[in-house]
């Protein structure tokens, strides 16, 4: 098998590099160079007392989760910078959080290898689940609607679950390593996981196959994102590079790395266009790079400790980073 | 034992029946694909407010003046 193996790799490398003639900075000489971005702090979010660990947007653009190891969910009015609400957190390991499309439920999970789902609309914050059967931590979740909900693990498995049964409907095996990202395609049919195998794969949610898979990485990939197209992904990983990789030419087209940055990415989030990717780094700086030519065009600085979390609303008027310094920045 | 060789032989046939699949993937040439997130990008860069800018009248964020009582 292992001989049957080697073959199949060595088939699939040829095909990439038949595939392979020419790169994504040279398709986009002719494209007129990004600005240099240079973008303010507006707002500052304080009340968390611990690291922040994850960050999600609500659909309407104006209210956002945070997720703290003090134990709470806070979620926010990014307008006047109130906070809206508290939801304690049963297990304060947490590691994400999640607004649901709706604006009815946000949802956490973290070393309790849980997906606890809260609904917000009750005139008393309720949970709604205890989504219980992974076998290690919960690293990122992600609502599909109001009744169907995506998980990656520590377990090294993916899983859609039925927020009305509280069971998984489908479970997507085939990394090796921790499952730590997760990020769904734009049409909503297909999903990408990241983890510490360094290989992001592509999944198709309904029949649980994964049709994909990316290689480059040397190390844990952290942050994973759909280009707005949904035809490439965007990769950061432990290597301090971030990648992306086109899904119908089924490899890398360009990096994104200095070789002065020795800090692994922890998260990243794309601008509305796809032109600005926002990547943050364990270096207390989030770096914001010109997706189509590979180049730094800016750098968000006034974090005192790593930034664990990035990322755009749909309406793409702002980039909101969160941090171990327990701080929550709005900036445009 | 037995059970640790078993799960081994499980995951190697199980990636054997993943490269297998992924071989047979239609691959287009990069220059294409490219080209195409290129034109995404271009279409909808007037659209993208952090790339053109945001007008401080049409700005959620902009902190909003404090009226001064005289």
């Amino acid at each position: 098998m292992k001989k049957e193996a080697e073959a199949l790799k060595t088939q699939i490398e040829a095909a990439r590099k038949a595939a392979c003639d020419t790169d994504m900075a040279s398709a986009a000489s002719g494209v007129a160079p990004a600005p240099r971005v240079q973008l303010k702090t507006r707002r500052t979010l304080k009340g968390h007392l611990a690291k922040i660990y994850a960050m999600h947007w609500s659909t309407d653009n104006k209210l956002m989760v945070s997720a703290s190891q003090d134990g709470k969910l806070l979620i926010w009015d990014s307008h006047s910078g109130n906070k809206v609400n508290a939801v304690p957190l049963k297990s304060s390991w947490v590691m994400t959080c999640a607004y649901a499309p709706s604006g009815n439920l946000v949802a956490s999970g973290g070393l309790d290898n849980m997906c606890t789902v809260y609904n917000l609309k009750t005139p008393v914050i309720k949970t709604v689940k205890e989504l219980d059967a992974h076998t290690g931590y919960l690293s990122c979740a992600r609502f599909l609607s109001d009744t169907e909900i995506l998980t990656s693990s520590g377990d090294t498995t993916c899983a859609l679950w039925d927020l009305e049964t509280g069971k998984q409907k489908t479970v997507f095996l085939n990394h090796v390593g921790d499952c730590m990202c997760l990020a769904l395609s734009p049409d909503m049919n297909s999903f990408v996981s990241g983890a510490c195998d360094s290989l992001a794969k592509l999944w198709d949610i309904r029949d649980g196959q994964c049709k994909q898979t990316f290689q480059g990485h040397t190390s844990d990939i952290n942050a994973i994102s759909f280009y707005p197209s949904g035809n490439a992904i965007i990769t950061g990983s432990d290597d301090c590079t971030c990648k992306m990789y086109d899904l119908r030419a089924d490899q890398e087209v360009i990096g994104y790395q200095d070789a002065a940055l020795n800090s692994g990415v922890t998260s990243l989030a794309l601008s509305v266009s796809g032109r600005l990717v926002f990547a943050g780094y364990d270096d207390f700086n989030c770096n914001i790079w010109d997706s189509l030519k590979g180049e730094k065009v800016g750098v968000l600085s006034g974090h005192d400790n790593r930034v664990s979390c990035t990322g755009v609303p749909v309406d793409g008027m702002c980039v909101c980073t969160g941090s171990w310094d327990s701080f929550l920045k709005i900036w445009n | 034992m037995d059970v640790y060789c078993s799960n081994n032989v499980l995951q190697a046939r199980r990636a054997v029946e993943q490269l297998r699949l992924e071989t047979e993937l239609q691959r287009i040439k990069i220059s294409a694909a490219a080209e195409q997130l290129v034109q995404y990008c271009q279409e909808h860069r007037r659209a993208d407010p952090l790339l053109t800018g945001i007008a401080a009248s049409s700005n959620p964020f902009k902190d909003k003046k404090t009226c001064v009582l005289l």
